[in-house]
């Protein structure tokens, strides 16, 4: 029989890993990932829900620094409120991969099929933890408007560098779902209690990542672990990027990164450039781990396992 | 002749305790299901055990948990210890953080293991077998809160010990019976909460997944998890009023540092003591009544139990 490209007996249709497919089966997962995430609400109350969690952080934080008051000065405030509305969507990159595994390994008790699909466990993950990814950046972008409007965060659209923040969102977002994969990784060998581990992950996060207050608090080792973290340079990134000249997360008197550069701050180049390093041994290493995690899972029969307690 | 107490297996073996069902000998069926008020206790006791054991052995059973559940909340809890120091607030506000962090612990129990949990078992399959179980399912209720109370002890003490010896928060405790009263009354409207909103979330379907969510973020805003709630003026105390989380917390720090003059505008700690006692008995009767209408509600409709109805 004749073999056609793309026809019947072509083994290129049984692998299914060419570019092409494999962008076809994130982008399904997207959209499933999309749907289950907001079908069950009407439009309205899937918007409420989008943004209540993050604008209730970002109130929460903001209120520590209101209470403690004059001591806390303008550039403070600011640099706390858009650290924290920025969280919103880091914390919805981690949990996406991971509260992915779980719901369709325990509660839709799907995940056995989804890997016996063409596409492969990981590809899938990635499209399931971009939707949410998504929603997490609709959130924060709403907790930023609702600071304009009411917390009195002053962002000047002319005085913000788009390129840098197109930038540090291109390179940023890949490691975010990373970190996430990472956890994926580790809820494929544990039970049904992980559903706060990606809370508690990104809680030690909010530590290490100069979010809503300098890498110089820090101990040193702390310190220096917080420069080895790509989160950091993005969320650095896109703070200079949306307020330039502001209060750096990295640099500064005490700080680890002055005293090692001898620089105040990092300049834009060297934010981007630590980013993409950052950025890409965290997905290598995150990559490494979900792959032994789910050759571990396939050998020890985790993919169906129920747990209940 | 075997004792009056025990049964002899099949073929050898040790004898087995008989169950409250057996012990009673009947005539016939009907007069088999007229079980005494004894029998009743007992049976409903052995579901509590039942169901309380999972949760607590659980714990021994998934070593991770142990670094997810105390290591990076106490990072987390670090982050907003940070957040106070880096704007250098009063010290006070440290020990204000780490109370309210360890106090989280059981919130979040509450809200994902309890508030949750009725509708995780129907996705799981137990519900039914829980109707159909000759048991009250108060019980089964007061299991999984007496088994998320151990796990979440745990977390709460952990963080607490060592936020506070890190951290070298000053407790200054003169009422120490009243310490101990306020956080039992705590507890238990926490958890009388948690069987209330488990048989509401239960008729609510697929929402009550996304409700647990906006139920951590919002509520800490609400309650001050990290700042004396008395701060937020009317919203204060609307949320001592009514959330269980909010008033434990305040009753706890106005105990615990007396003389740092930051906690206003709320009642003394007896008085919130006095709220707690109304909120326990306000959420065991009505928890109680939902229960019951749920109940009646899978019997007659025959779908509230069933997976995926």
């Amino acid at each position: 029989m004749a073999v056609t490209a793309g026809g019947i007996g072509d083994s290129r249709r049984v692998e299914g890993l060419g570019l092409a497919d494999t962008a076809r089966h994130a982008w399904a997962a997207l959209l499933l990932g999309w749907r289950v995430e907001s079908n069950w609400a009407d439009p309205v109350l899937f918007a409420i829900y989008t943004v209540i969690r993050p604008v209730s952080s970002m109130l929460l934080l903001t209120m520590m620094v209101a209470i403690v008051g004059g001591s806390a000065d303008a550039s403070s405030r600011t640099f706390v409120i858009l650290g924290s509305a920025l969280w919103a969507m880091l914390v919805s990159g981690l949990a996406g991969p991971a509260w992915s595994v779980l719901e369709d390994r325990e509660r839709y008790r799907t995940l056995k099929y989804l890997y016996t699909s063409g596409a492969t466990l990981l590809v899938l993950l990635v499209g399931r933890g971009g939707s949410r990814l998504l929603i997490g950046a609709m959130g924060s972008l709403v907790a930023i408007l609702v600071a304009v409007a009411l917390l009195g965060l002053r962002i000047d659209p002319a005085a913000v560098d788009w390129p840098l923040l197109l930038a540090a969102m291109l390179l940023g977002l890949p490691p975010v779902l990373a970190l996430g994969i990472g956890l994926a990784a580790v809820c494929l060998q544990t039970r049904q209690e992980s559903w706060n581990y990606p809370d508690a992950f990104s809680g030690a996060m909010f530590l290490v990542s100069g979010v809503v207050f300098p890498l110089a608090v820090l101990p040193r080792p702390l310190e220096a672990l917080g420069l080895l973290n790509p989160v950091t340079w993005w969320v650095a990134g896109v703070r200079r990027a949306i307020i330039p000249g502001g209060p750096s997360s990295i640099g500064g008197a005490g700080s680890l990164w002055t005293a090692v550069t001898g620089t105040d701050a990092p300049g834009p180049a060297v934010i981007l450039g630590a980013l993409f390093l950052t950025g890409a041994v965290t997905t290598l290493v995150a990559t490494a781990l979900f792959r032994g995690s789910e050759r571990r899972a396939r050998d020890q029969g985790l993919l169906d396992r129920t747990t209940g307690s | 002749m075997s004792a009056p107490h025990s049964r002899e297996p099949a073929a050898g073996g040790t004898p087995r305790a008989m169950t409250p069902a057996e012990r009673r000998r009947a005539p016939d069926p009907r007069a088999a299901a007229d079980w005494t008020a004894r029998q009743t206790a007992e049976t409903n006791l052995r579901a509590l055990v039942g169901r309380a054991y999972p949760r607590v052995r659980g714990m021994f059973r998934e070593p991770s948990w142990l670094f997810f559940e105390i290591f990076l909340p106490f990072l987390g809890t670090s982050a907003y210890v940070l957040v106070y120091r880096a704007l250098r607030a009063p010290e006070a506000y440290v020990g204000f953080v780490v109370l309210g962090g360890a106090l989280s612990a059981f919130w979040l129990n509450v809200v994902w293991s309890m508030a949750g949990q009725l509708y995780w078992e129907k996705s799981q399959g137990n519900l039914e077998l829980y109707f159909a179980a000759p048991m009250s399912l108060m019980s089964v209720l007061l299991g999984m809160a007496a088994g998320g109370l151990a796990m979440s002890s745990t977390r709460a003490v952990a963080v607490l010990a060592i936020s506070a010896l890190v951290y070298a928060v000053p407790f200054h405790v003169a009422q120490w019976w009243l310490v101990a009263a306020v956080f039992a009354l705590t507890l238990t409207a926490l958890y009388g909460l948690g069987m209330m909103l488990a048989s509401l979330f239960l008729l609510w379907g697929r929402e009550a997944w996304h409700l647990t969510n906006v139920m951590v973020e919002p509520v800490y805003f609400v309650s001050g998890l990290n700042f004396p709630v008395g701060r937020l003026g009317a919203v204060g105390i609307a949320a001592i009023a009514t959330i269980p989380f909010a008033v434990g917390l305040d009753a706890m720090r106005q105990l615990a540092f007396p003389g740092s003059g930051l906690l206003t505008g709320t009642p003394t700690p007896e008085a919130e003591a006095l709220i707690l006692v109304a909120m326990t008995v306000l959420f065991s009767v009505a928890a109680h009544w939902s229960m019951g209408v749920i109940e009646r509600m899978a019997r007659s409709r025959g779908s509230l139990s069933i997976r995926w109805q």
